[in-house]
């Protein structure tokens, strides 16, 4: 499906028809209007009336701040073209006044020259105006998106699991295209367009004051046409798009619940629902044509009214002895038909920029809205670490509810030694991810403090930190593109060697080397999907690569097949080798060769010790000991829906459950 | 042309749009291109007036000249108005026609896609990305719609404009006419380049968009892993050098359209010199009048965009016809799962009796069975469960009952018959099915229930929302019964989801009800109490239930423990734990959970 056009051929079609009053280009090229139908989009706007916001305009204006060498440049080139092109019409009067009617062919052979110069320069100076305007625009607007987008990413977690990435994408995408309209031509060309109708006018005054002001008669009339035009098409256009995003949304979803339809012996019922919203779809289009078709039609009426009022006055005045020449009355026609054009961009130009502000204010508003965490002024610079880690009566919740903190964990204690491996045991919801995730400072703890080395983690600085632990979560996430992508994640400073390396400790080299692309295998290829202990793997060795002192690892719950479950338990033991292990476990031999086992229960710390302290105490962990590893390998329950874990709970709701 | 042959009937079912269209089109065309000689001769009659009014300077009649010329100027200042007036009622009731009857076409097109879209079966949307569907149903359909009403109007348009113009300008000077449209062809010519520059230039744009939004979107749903290993900055560094290609081709396309007005701006230019000057020597050679250099600027002007636009009507002509290619792969998919000549119009009720004779499936020729040799009898009103791991064949096998897949070997029976003999509406009217993945519109919850049954009453939605233990739930909701669920209004929990699919299927009063693994979401207290008032049911519907929590099986007429597409152990609870096989130590296993849940 095609997402939301990009920028350039809304504008671009309006500029394409010259000085033809008859036919748009718009409806012949305008991709932009039929096909904006963003899955994302959201808040629609609804604003009616114009709201000019300064403050906003300076905003975005500051985009335009690096490149104001250009823009000075551009405007420079548009005032020439905007002179250049009023004066062809004189230019053509001197040839007939001054040569045809005398039958100086001489001397109308040099008008000819400088016509042919003066429609050269406009020519070039128009293409360099319009590509340099461009070439702002899409800076500026490069610089804007790549801003918001480094703005998101260093959002904090909870940032992410309050706000849809739906919106997140449109933000970035969409509402960043709307803007680079305005940003690209936007001032340029609303000061080219005064400039050119100023300029008409002023080459008109100069030939005859009489004409020139029967000719701007019609322009009020050519003025209110065009705005009213624009001001109905753009509240149909937007009902229409409205109605282009709900035949989308019930395509989409009658496609995607298709079966559903079909079992419950929908067909006839939805058929007819269809119909009805594709019946207003077509009338929401209908309506356009009618615009349009009272559009065009009075655009040439306009222009010919001013034809004609130029003849009548003219052959009027000419009777009556004024000094008017056959010259001057063919200028004022060619003049009558070149007012339309900047007088439509300028009503172009005033659509954008409307239409800019919404997407700017809600880009604005993401900016504004900075909760990175930052790193400390004098970040502690940790060497070589031992991996010491201590949790001291650490109190954790995700939110408040009726500003009480949820608690998920309860003045939680514990003390990994460097080298040792911790296996955190307990039920679903007891608070395992979570002890991860703060551990990694993907969340701030509300009490109590969290050390590597008796450094709290809030000294570090967040890169130092994560990059002394490796972390390998349940489920593994991969990333569009090639194995070693994957591996690195796009860090120049991972060598080859380094990648191969890790690869071979975990020996995932094997199977890496067998893929028909080896490294260089696209993962989301069809055809070449990995299994689910080949992206274990994978995860292994992405957390090895940078030979992290302290390993954070979920097992996965799922049982994989034989072959892969001994490569990966061997793989285990090798990743853990002396580093400080943190393992959420889920296999009988991680908990049993664990040097401290931690049973939560409800966020809380249920009991401490060994395994087989812990069996002895009959306790909780004995029942999920039972539960858990009795029989093993047997079949399964699917599991549960597994998350890409260390995680948030993904609702509120869940988590309160 | 080929495809595109495939539209004509669609306008022969408008002919009564496009015949007056195409009409209005020539007559707005034809009375356009008269405005011009109009202007000519308003031009040289001045001077003629200039003269006549000066001889009778003076004279008695000097005023009724006056009124007189005066008049005549008005005449034709009226005449000009008057042609573009009537010029311009024609074109705009050419728009109301040709462009108008395209939307009618888009609409019927559109229909007839959705239309056969719903008797297509799973096996298609399999094969189609819902994505790919949408730019069918969307994209495609547009761009034929061009074809049909912007196309043929330009076309028509153009030709007469083009035709006419040159006609009169021949008569009045083939040389100066030959002078002045020497650009046209270049033109025409460099449009039609232009044009597919620019389509293939925005072709790849839009590619690179999708690039750079699927890159946030992925950035976005990773960003954990980014985290934690500190990648955000080489992520923003790949994502800058995304958005760098997408300004580059933004500015690839940007030159190419750049370009486009000034050429056009030349052309039209070129030409008005050309008629100029070379008008010029004409006028000194008395060929001509300077009337006539009007004239002819004002054709060339006129008739620049009608040859402009048969460069972009090719480009668009050839877009629509491989549009319409790629419509008509779907329209021309015959449905594989529908009523045919094995069906037995007389079969109208199902009693709900369910057999599997040897089935096997497999999705694919090349692939391992999803299903093999499956054979079992469950009678009316009994219960049948079926439990095993993710990818045993559960949903497979269950699926094949409402017809949704066709066995490969073997028979699926229904009240003995072969379910290929019942009519596919009767068959499915008579099942309730609760897929695995709950799918909901986005509608309001009474609507999503009574999805199952055509105006269903609200005692009925209320029953089976009951029934599926919804009913608290839906008093929390902001509008009860009204409130709408999905993207535009609340989201509704796993849970909440599943038993609202639960309540759709009840609603129907089937005669079998499917569950698959239709209460995985929500908790063992509500799961007791939906088990509880299916079983108050009991006896007026067979229930087929898939399960991975054996606490819903236990009491099941018939239990089917699957695995790798085969059925490893059957029998009733007790036997199967006499059995101490697979479903034995699963059920152990079940039991210590419970004990967890409920520890401390």
């Amino acid at each position: 499906m095609a997402s939301s056009s990009p920028s350039h051929s809304s504008d671009t079609d309006e500029r394409s028809g010259t000085d033809t009053t008859d036919v748009d280009v718009r409806e012949i090229e305008s991709t932009s209007d039929a096909d904006e139908h963003d899955p994302y989009a959201d808040e629609k706007p609804k604003d009616d009336g114009f709201k000019f916001d300064g403050r906003l305009i300076r905003r975005i204006a500051d985009y335009l701040k690096p490149y104001t060498g250009w823009v000075a440049l551009a405007l420079t080139i548009t005032l020439g073209a905007s002179l250049l092109g009023p004066i062809r019409p004189l230019l053509v009067q001197r040839a007939i006044d001054n040569y045809i009617v005398v039958g100086d062919l001489e001397g109308l052979q040099t008008i000819i020259l400088l016509l042919v110069l003066a429609l050269t320069g406009e020519g070039i100076l128009k293409f360099a105006e319009n590509y340099l305007t461009q070439y702002i625009g899409q800076n500026a607007i490069y610089d804007l998106r790549t801003a918001v987008f480094r703005h998101i990413q260093n959002q904090p977690l909870q940032f992410f699991d309050r706000t849809p990435v739906g919106k997140l994408i449109t933000r970035t995408t969409s509402d960043v295209e709307a803007l680079s309209n305005v940003l690209s031509s936007g001032l340029v060309v609303v000061i080219g367009d005064l400039l050119r109708i100023v300029f008409i006018a002023a080459l008109m005054f100069y030939m005859n004051w009489v004409l020139a002001l029967v000719t701007l008669c019609v322009m009020p009339l050519m003025v209110w046409i065009t705005f009213w035009f624009r001001k109905r098409v753009r509240v149909q256009y937007r009902e229409a798009r409205n109605q282009v995003s709900r035949l989308n949304s019930f395509i989409q979803e009658h496609v995607t619940g298709m079966s559903i339809v079909q079992l419950f012996n929908r067909e006839d019922e939805e058929m007819r629902r269809f119909e009805a919203i594709n019946d207003e779809h077509r009338g929401a289009w209908i309506q356009t044509i009618f615009y349009y078709a009272i559009f065009w039609p009075s655009i040439q009426i306009i222009s010919n009214l001013a034809i004609a009022g130029v003849l009548w006055f003219g052959g009027l005045r000419a009777i009556a002895g004024s000094a008017l020449t056959l010259g001057v009355l063919f200028a004022f026609i060619q003049y009558a038909r070149m007012f339309f054009e900047p007088i439509r961009d300028l009503s172009n130009q005033f659509d954008t920029l409307q239409s800019a502000m919404a997407g700017a204010e809600r880009i604005f508003n993401l900016l504004d809205d900075d909760r990175s965490l930052q790193d400390p002024d004098d970040p502690v610079e940790l060497g070589n670490i031992q991996g010491a880690i201590e949790f001291e009566n650490v109190w954790f919740a995700y939110e408040e509810h009726d500003g009480e903190p949820d608690w998920v964990l309860r003045d939680v204690s514990f003390r990994v030694e460097p080298g040792e491996t911790l296996a955190l045991v307990g039920a679903t919801g007891a608070g395992k991810s979570t002890i991860m995730n703060i551990l990694l400072r993907f969340y701030e703890v509300q009490r109590g403090r969290i050390t590597i080395d008796g450094v709290d983690i809030r000294e570090l600085s967040l890169r130092d930190l994560r990059r002394h632990i490796g972390l390998i979560p349940q489920d593994v996430f991969l990333f569009s593109g090639s194995v070693e992508r994957n591996l690195t994640l796009n860090d120049p400073e991972v060598t080859d060697e380094m990648m191969r390396k890790a690869a071979a400790v975990v020996q995932a080299d094997d199977f890496i080397e067998k893929l028909p692309n080896g490294y260089q295998q696209d993962v989301k290829e069809r055809g070449a999907s990995l299994s689910h202990g080949q992206r274990q793997l994978l995860a292994f060795v992405r957390a090895l690569i940078y030979d992290p002192e302290v390993m954070v690892l979920d097992e996965a719950t799922s049982s994989v097949d034989t072959e892969t479950e001994e490569l990966i338990q061997e793989a285990l033991e090798r990743l853990t080798e002396g580093r400080t292990t943190l393992a959420i476990a889920h296999r009988l031999s991680t908990v049993q060769d664990a040097d401290k086992i931690l049973v939560l229960h409800k966020g809380q710390v249920r009991e401490r010790g060994t395994h087989h302290e812990l069996l002895a105490m009959d306790g909780l962990y004995r029942k999920l000991h039972d539960l858990q590893y009795a029989a093993d390998t047997q079949v399964h329950g699917d599991g549960e829906a597994t998350r890409d874990i260390p995680a948030a709970p993904a609702t509120p709701e869940e988590s309160r459950a | 042309m080929g495809p595109l042959s495939r539209l004509n009937h669609y306008f022969w079912t408008y002919k009564w749009l496009f015949i007056p269209g195409l009409l209005c089109t020539m007559a707005s065309a034809g009375f356009q291109i008269s405005v011009p000689s109009v202007v000519r001769q308003t031009i040289d009659s001045i001077p003629r007036f200039v003269q006549v009014y000066g001889v009778f300077e003076g004279t008695i009649v000097h005023a009724q000249i006056y009124s007189y010329l005066f008049g005549t100027l008005l005449l034709f200042a009226g005449a000009i108005i008057g042609l573009s007036v009537i010029s311009g009622l024609f074109m705009f009731l050419m728009r109301q026609t040709v462009v108008v009857a395209s939307r009618h076409i888009e609409y019927d097109l559109r229909n007839s896609l959705y239309d056969h879209l719903q008797t297509l079966s799973p096996r298609f949307y399999q094969e189609y990305s819902t994505g790919d569907v949408i730019t069918r149903a969307t994209d495609d359909i547009e761009k034929v719609r061009r074809y049909i009403g912007p196309a043929i109007m330009y076309v028509t348009r153009s030709l007469v404009m083009v035709l006419t113009a040159v006609s009169v300008m021949f008569i009045i000077s083939p040389k100066l006419t030959l002078y002045a449209l020497i650009p046209m062809p270049l033109l025409a010519v460099s449009v039609f380049f232009m044009a597919r520059m620019v389509h293939w230039r925005s072709d790849r744009l839009q590619e690179q968009y999708s690039k750079v939004t699927s890159r946030v979107q992925e950035a976005l749903a990773g960003i954990r892993v980014l985290k934690a290993y500190t990648r955000e900055d080489a992520e923003s560094e790949a994502f800058d050098s995304e958005s760098e290609e997408y300004k580059r081709r933004n500015l690839d396309l940007a030159l190419v359209e750049s370009a486009w007005r000034p050429a056009f701006l030349l052309m039209v230019g070129i030409s008005t010199i050309i008629v100029v000057w070379m008008g010029g020597r004409l006028v000194a050679q008395g060929t001509i009048t300077i009337g006539n250099i009007v004239e002819y600027v004002l054709y060339v002007s006129m008739m620049t965009w009608p040859v402009a636009s048969l460069g972009f009507v090719i480009t668009m002509i050839q877009r629509a016809s491989a549009s319409v290619s790629r419509l008509h792969r779907i329209l021309d998919t015959t449905p594989d799962i529908a009523d045919g000549p094995q069906t037995d119009e007389s079969i109208t009720e199902v009693e709900g009796r369910v057999t599997f004779r040897n089935v096997s499936f497999s999705y694919d020729e090349e692939q391992e069975p999803a299903l093999r040799d499956i054979s079992f009898d469950l009678l009316p009103d009994q219960t049948l469960a079926i439990v095993g791991r993710t990818g045993a064949g559960k949903s497979t096998l269950v699926e094949m009952i409402p017809r949704l897949l066709e066995p490969s070997e073997g028979r699926v029976e229904v009240d003995g018959r072969d379910v290929r003999s019942i009519p596919l509406e009767t068959l499915r009217e008579n099942i309730g099915y609760v897929s695995q993945d709950v799918f909901l519109f986005s509608d309001t919850v009474a609507n999503n229930i009574a999805f199952g049954k055509l105006d269903a009453e609200d005692r009925e939605i209320v029953e089976a929302a009951g029934e599926a233990d919804l009913l608290a739930n839906v008093k929390d909701f902001p509008n009860g019964f009204d409130t709408f669920v999905g993207e535009r209004g609340i989201t509704l929990s796993g849970g909440q989801k599943q038993r609202t699919s639960i309540a759709r299927a009840l609603i129907r009063d089937p005669r079998i009800l499917i569950f698959d693994d239709a209460l995985s979401a929500v908790d063992t207290a509500t799961e007791r109490n939906i088990l509880k008032s299916l079983r108050e049911r009991q006896g007026s519907h067979t229930l087929v239930i898939v399960s991975h929590r054996l606490s819903a099986v236990q009491e099941a007429d018939l239990i089917l423990v699957m695995d790798q597409g085969q059925i490893a152990e059957r029998g009733t609870h007790e036997e199967l734990m006499a059995e101490n096989g697979v479903y034995a130590d699963l059920y152990e296993k079940q039991l210590l959970e419970e004990e967890i849940e409920a520890y401390g």
